[in-house]
């Protein structure tokens, strides 16, 4: 049994919970063992923009918690959340000042920072860790006659330069994860587009309009769903997804569900505790599908 | 006892107005040993020679001086100087009060004039313990080899053997020809390449001079400047050079079908071809990946219809050996594979080409027989898009601009509108436009005359919709405008690039690359056709991208600069040499492993009856960098005019250990 | 410096941009030659019109107080777009994150729900507090009806090591 430690961040804890169940559902049926963290903090993404300081602090602040578990991987399904902690690593490396600055913050709090926690997302995890072969042989109800398209985020494949879970340019790998599921996956020319998550802080509508025109685009493809793999992005493309439609003025109904809810399927895992009831996109049409 | 003249120079104000000279010139006179010292304006005039000249006669001065700019500039300026005087021209010292002194110290005066006399000091000091040296004559070939049968190889061989020399051209390709027979039409003019080329062409084919290796590559080359020797692999071509009169009924009758390179691989050509539409020598070759004769035993229909029986499945590479004087890399470029910039969509839409491939579509020999189209339906598009550079400017890949790529994009944007008329639009997305030379700007303009439009911005991607048509949004910063433009075409205007095999090239004919990747040269304004390895020339794109009047300059150049090099027959090399005392040698061959130059060699030689290895420097290979003296643990190795006597002498004075009141430092 | 632009007559501020400059590490992340790639691939151009080039190019000339003083900076939808594929490997979006901290410093113009996250962190750990969800089918569900662990909170020391970290000065 290999041994994770998990990194959920804020927006899984406090409202996206099909992804947290569905990961809790699936990882031990693939041979993974999950360990939390001894508390819930926020990442530092929205410090961001506030203080660039904290922000590290906090991402740091994660680091140091998942080296307090002993364990060497430190799993992080959140997108930004994979992209905040990787890129702290590289900050604090380039600016020695700094790093002893929130070395001494987190020693007072009796935590150690350790850059060499090796961080993971679930795409990367599933499909270069665990790999296909494992996955397809632990498959019980494998998908036949399904279309779908990935959406893998933005901030999952940027920027190439800190080392990202997958090529910026073309990623592959959510779709391979799709495909062993026994499912087609479709190219679309707006598959690097963005969600508009972050736009949600200042600029609602704007954030909506991304997150519909994208689907609105995904409907003309004449897909059965779309695949996601961020409670940002699932947050606006299915909880959002219906005034994402009137943003863009348009009926909008794609079934939208996480990576680790199809899996759970193929796993033949119920339905329930896969947190799919909590979907607000149309998954029915899709659930229908599969089960025909 | 020395008698020095120390000759201090105001260099107009580079020097004078920041080191007081005259207290340099009283402070020489102090020194021990200096007989004369003066200060003028400018000691490298006729004036300031002179001064030098009637010195050394009238006071009888054997070692001379001269405080002035770097000697880079100007010692052998002063060498000559010396030696009109009929002194050695190695007992001159130059010592730099410019480079070293003034300009880095401009703004401290008071203390530059104090380095200024320091530095005058230790130049005194070791002027004392040089010794007369002579250059050293030696015998050259008068021949030249040359790499690479582009326009610039061509064109340098052309110029060589019309002055009388033997060249032998060495081309990899079947075919001589290169990047210019690939292209249409050439800018500004709008001259068919093949046109203006192929003719030279003939002249090389049939120039009593010119030796022409075709699918030939260099192997080895060892020996030095005037007296390289050469070998060279001819592969076979599995068809008689001598026999084949290029009528081409093989490649009619061969069933292997197999991508043209000439084409950039849009077109098919057979197993048995020949190389290209133009190609000198006009012979067949037998490509043995595909052919089903060689691979298999199979087929040989190709036999059946050769009435000059030129087809010889049993052919063997050929070496070949030989001497020359002087070398000249035109071994051309490559251009950038934008499958490395996915964003574009090259290799995965088949309406993304490279600006080479849009050449062979162009051009009426190559697979389209001159008509623009599509590649993916075969239909003239509507919308042709170009993009500035991709590969270029560009720090995740070639930083530097790749110099052509706006000429061609405007050529090809031109030549675009002739032939597709006004059912087409044409854009060109660009970041600067770079119009520079002759006639270019005038070419410009004849562009912006023939409703192109020139959008002014780079787009992030290019997106193709379901129906395979491309489209891209470009933001342009003239009308503040984020445009979407429909594409049938897109035309990348990839940069030119080092070519792969340029490591190899680098260690074959011992030449560095600069930081771009390229080939480098002497020195970037004051030596651009010479490498810095004696008697190896370069000219073209080797050495950095450049277009097709660029290239043919530096080929005449570099042809010029051979002929300099060996036209009298003789050379001469610098005196300044690495020299292995043999009685302190102990064999240990580690000079050998450290030089660069493979200037070392080990010699047998019979001592007391007993068959020691004691080092040899080859004269005429050693470049003088003094690498093998200072790793010599024996100390057995010493550099001609920096013996230790001589350095140690500066570090003396200059640390005011041994002050230069006589007497050897060692 | 010697110039004034003439719609606001506003003039360079070249201390303002030596300090931001010195934020960002030096001057490569405005790196830029105006080539466009970056704008022409903008998330937030069309909806918000942020021009990635004209920021970095406003930071070159010295316009960095009213950088942070402007709405616009807060328009970058964080997509990392620009720093992907910038040639000269400058970084827009670096940089519009580091005007973002300015405007804080100056207490100018920042989105109220930035700050109500730091508000929560600070209280609670996490940047929202635990909600209810609703089905299609209206069922309300938490935490705990979903067997999900509960959440710890984190421990005492952190709220003060937080607020001693937001008070850091770059």
């Amino acid at each position: 049994m290999m041994k994770l430690a998990v990194f959920w961040g804020c927006r899984i804890l406090t409202s996206q919970y099909a992804y947290e169940m569905s990961i809790r559902e699936v990882f031990p049926k693939l041979g993974i063992e999950l360990a939390d963290l001894r508390e819930a903090v926020c990442c530092g993404d929205p410090v961001k923009s506030i203080n660039n300081f904290a922000a590290d602090y906090l991402a740091a602040r994660a680091l140091a918690l998942a080296n307090e578990t002993g364990l060497k991987d430190l799993l992080v399904p959140c997108s930004r959340g994979h992209f905040v902690l990787s890129e702290v690593n590289d900050s604090l490396t380039k600016d020695e000042t700094r790093k002893r600055k929130i070395t001494d913050l987190l020693k007072g709090e009796e935590l150690s920072y350790d850059p060499n926690v090796k961080i993971w997302h679930v795409i990367d995890f599933l499909h270069d860790r665990v790999g296909l072969e494992k996955i397809k042989k632990a498959l019980e109800k494998p998908f036949k006659g399904l279309k779908l398209a990935s959406h893998v985020g933005c901030q999952t494949v940027r920027y190439s330069d800190l080392g990202r879970v997958d090529d910026a340019e073309n990623p592959r790998k959510l779709d391979e994860l799709i495909n062993v599921l026994g499912a087609e996956t479709v190219d679309y020319p707006e598959k690097l587009d963005c969600c508009g998550a972050a736009l949600t802080y200042s600029h609602l509508d704007a954030a909506l309009s991304l997150a519909g025109s994208k689907i609105k685009a995904l409907q003309d493809l004449a897909v059965d769903g779309l695949v996601v793999s961020c409670p940002a992005c699932q947050m606006m493309l299915d909880a959002k997804q219906k005034d994402a439609g009137t943003a863009v003025g348009a009926k909008l109904n794609l079934p939208v569900v996480y990576y680790t809810q199809l899996l759970g399927l193929a796993l033949n895992i119920e339905e329930e505790k896969l947190g799919l009831h909590l979907n607000q996109s149309p998954v029915n049409q899709l659930l229908t599908k599969i089960s025909a | 006892m020395a008698k020095v003249g120390v000759y201090v120079c105001h260099c107009g104000l580079n020097i004078a107005g920041v080191v007081d000279v005259e207290k340099v010139v009283e402070h020489a006179e102090s020194l021990p040993d200096v007989a004369i010292a003066k200060h003028y304006a400018y000691m490298c005039s006729e004036t300031g020679q002179s001064m030098i000249q009637e010195d050394i006669k009238k006071h009888n001065l054997d070692r001379i001086v001269v405080a002035a700019c770097s000697p880079r500039m100007h010692e052998e300026t002063f060498r000559k100087t010396v030696a009109e005087a009929r002194l050695n021209p190695y007992l001159l010292e130059v010592v730099n009060l410019r480079e070293q002194c003034s300009w880095p110290h401009s703004d401290e005066p008071e203390n530059a004039t104090e380095k200024a006399r320091e530095l005058v000091t230790m130049g005194v000091a070791r002027v004392k313990f040089l010794e007369p040296l002579e250059k050293r004559r030696i015998s050259v070939e008068k021949n030249v080899l040359v790499v690479g049968g582009g326009i610039a190889g061509i064109q340098a061989s052309l110029d060589l053997a019309d002055a009388g020399f033997k060249v032998c051209l060495v081309e990899k390709a079947p075919s001589i020809g290169g990047r210019m027979a690939q292209l249409d039409k050439t800018f500004p003019t709008l001259d068919c390449s093949a046109c203006i080329l192929t003719p030279k062409m003939v002249d090389v084919a049939k120039h009593p001079n010119i030796e022409l290796l075709t699918n030939t590559e260099v192997t080895c080359v060892s020996g030095f400047v005037g007296n390289y020797e050469v070998t060279a692999v001819k592969k076979s071509r599995y068809v008689d050079e001598d026999r084949c009169i290029g009528c081409e009924l093989c490649t009619q009758v061969c069933p292997v079908k197999v991508p043209d390179k000439i084409n950039e691989g849009l077109s098919e050509t057979r197993a048995i071809s020949i190389y290209s539409p133009h190609a000198v020598p006009k012979v067949a070759i037998i490509n043995p990946t595909y052919c089903l004769r060689l691979k298999y035993n199979a087929c040989g229909k190709c036999v059946d219809v050769c009435e000059a029986k030129a087809i010889n499945f049993e052919q063997q590479p050929k070496t070949i050996q030989f001497k020359v004087g002087g070398i000249i890399l035109a071994v051309g470029s490559e251009v950038f594979d934008a499958s490395k910039m996915p964003e574009f969509g090259y290799g995965r839409f088949k309406n993304v080409i490279s600006n080479i491939e849009f050449e062979r579509i162009s051009d009426a020999s190559g697979p389209t027989g001159g008509k623009i189209i599509c590649p993916q339906n075969g239909e003239p598009p509507k919308s042709v898009v170009f993009i500035q550079c991709v590969g270029s400017r560009d720090k995740r890949f070639h930083e530097y601009c790749c110099r052509v790529g706006c000429m061609v994009s405007l050529k090809q944007a031109i030549l675009a509108r002739e032939k597709l008329g006004r059912n087409a639009d044409v854009y060109i997305c660009f970041n600067d436009l770079r119009a520079f030379g002759k006639g270019y700007e005038e070419f410009y303009e004849r562009a912006r005359g023939l409703d192109i439009n020139f959008i002014a911005g780079l787009p992030s991607d290019i997106r193709s919709a379901a129906d395979g048509s491309l489209y891209s949004d470009v933001y342009d910063r003239g009308i503040n405008k984020l445009l979407e433009i429909h594409a049938d075409l897109v035309v990348l205007a990839n940069g030119l690039v080092p070519n792969s095999d340029f490591d190899k090239i680098s260690e074959l004919f011992r030449v560095s690359r600069s930081a771009d990747g390229f080939l480098l040269e002497a020195h970037p304004k004051l030596r651009p056709l010479e490498s810095p390895t004696a008697g190896i020339f370069l000219a073209g794109t080797c050495q950095g991208p450049k277009d097709i009047p660029d290239t043919v300059a530096q080929a005449s150049g570099a042809a010029s600069k051979a002929i300099d090099l060996l036209s009298s027959g003789e050379i001469e090399l610098e005196p300044l040499r690495a020299v292995v005392n043999k009685d302190s040698c102990s064999g240990c061959r580690i000079c050998e492993s450290v030089c660069p130059y493979n200037a070392v060699e080990m010699k047998t030689e019979e001592i007391n009856g007993v068959e020691n290895l004691r080092a040899e420097v080859v004269e005429a290979m050693c470049q003088g960098c003094g690498l093998c003296a200072s790793a010599c643990p024996a100390g057995a190795i010493e550099m001609q005019h920096y013996t230790d006597e001589q350095v140690l002498a500066q570090v003396y004075a200059a640390s005011l250990k041994t002050e230069a009141r006589g007497g050897s430092p060692i | 410096m010697s110039l004034i632009d003439l719609m606001s007559m506003a003039k360079p501020n070249l201390k303002s941009r030596e300090k931001f400059l010195a934020r960002l590490g030096g001057t490569e992340l405005v790196n830029c030659f105006q080539c466009m790639k970056c704008t022409s691939g903008c998330t937030s151009l069309k909806l918000l019109e942020l021009k990635p080039h004209e920021i970095t190019k406003l930071v070159r000339l010295g316009f960095v107080d009213e950088l942070a003083s402007s709405d616009i900076i807060w328009a970058c939808a964080t997509c990392l777009k620009c720093v992907q594929r910038c040639p000269q490997k400058a970084s827009p979006y670096h940089v519009i994150m580091a005007l973002r901290n300015l405007a804080v410093e100056r207490e100018a113009n920042v989105p109220e729900a930035y700050l109500k996250a730091v508000s929560q962190i600070l209280e609670t750990g996490v940047t929202a507090p635990v909600q209810k969800v609703t089905t299609k089918k209206m069922e309300v569900f938490d935490r705990e009806s979903l067997k999900l662990p509960k959440i710890n909170a984190p421990k005492e020391s952190f709220q003060s090591t937080f607020l001693k970290a937001l008070e850091e000065k770059q």
